[in-house]
């Protein structure tokens, strides 16, 4: 991939992370105040996360422009695990082996699409 | 809710990720190659296709709402990452895209580490406030 492809492709991922956690984080926040769906939308929380998706599907695009399809769709799979390790980090979310070892298998993969091994 | 309707579902949202990915391609053909200059986002602006892929979010959106609202979580989470298969596929039917033998060992790999998510994740037990 190009720098540039390089520097979207780094994005998406930064994007998507944040995007999902804000998400996460406004949904823990109403449940431990039993709020409604209607206050959530007072939320910062829930307006980053749709701030971050709206970028994200600029940079997705962009990403697009500049990479075959089959490549981006196979190098883009790498959110999930670093959603799962972010998941892990700030909301202390269960690993357990079969879990480490499906995020392993996916890593790799990225890797060979990508052309890093 | 059945669990017929929840496969339908399951194959709905497979089918509307698969729409969104083919429709940016379809977009980014019109564009041409990122250029950081108000030529290049006019065009993004005027293709039908854009328009396409943003239904296709908000439907995926939608889709992926009401199935965790009725389907294990396990399965859910395989459905909504398992359109890498259909876009491989249609990438190569409708593009003309080369499955070099490192992508496709790469492909191979990264359905099988969903699929162990998906297992992991139905194993789980659920938080409880989702009980």
């Amino acid at each position: 991939m190009s720098t540039l492809a390089t520097a979207f492709w780094l994005s998406n991922i930064v994007l998507d992370t944040a995007g999902h956690l804000s998400f996460k984080a406004a949904a823990d926040k109403k449940a431990a105040e039993s709020g409604s769906w209607l206050r959530m939308l007072h939320s910062v929380y829930l307006w980053i996360g749709i701030a971050c998706f709206c970028l994200e599907f600029a940079v997705w695009f962009a990403l697009l422009s500049l990479i075959p399809l089959s490549q981006a769709v196979l190098v883009g799979s790498i959110n999930i695990v670093v959603l799962m390790i972010a998941g892990r980090l700030l909301f202390r979310e269960r690993l357990d082996r079969l879990r480490v070892g499906g995020m392993i298998l996916i890593a790799a993969g990225v890797a060979l699409a990508g052309g890093a091994i | 809710m059945t669990r017929r309707r929840i496969a339908i579902g399951f194959c709905a949202l497979i089918f509307i990720d698969t729409w969104t990915q083919i429709s940016f391609k379809l977009a980014s053909r019109q564009t041409g190659e990122f250029m950081m200059n108000s030529h290049w986002l006019r065009a993004a602006a005027v293709s039908p296709f854009i328009y396409a892929a943003i239904a296709g979010y908000l439907g995926a959106f939608l889709a992926w709402m009401t199935l965790l609202e009725h389907a294990p979580v396990g399965p859910a989470f395989a459905a909504s990452h398992l359109e890498v298969v259909t876009v491989l596929m249609l990438s190569v039917l409708l593009f003309g895209e080369h499955l070099t033998a490192a992508k496709l060992a790469g492909a191979a790999c990264i359905v099988t580490g969903i699929i162990m998510l998906s297992l992991s994740e139905a194993r789980a037990p659920l938080p409880d406030h989702h009980a």
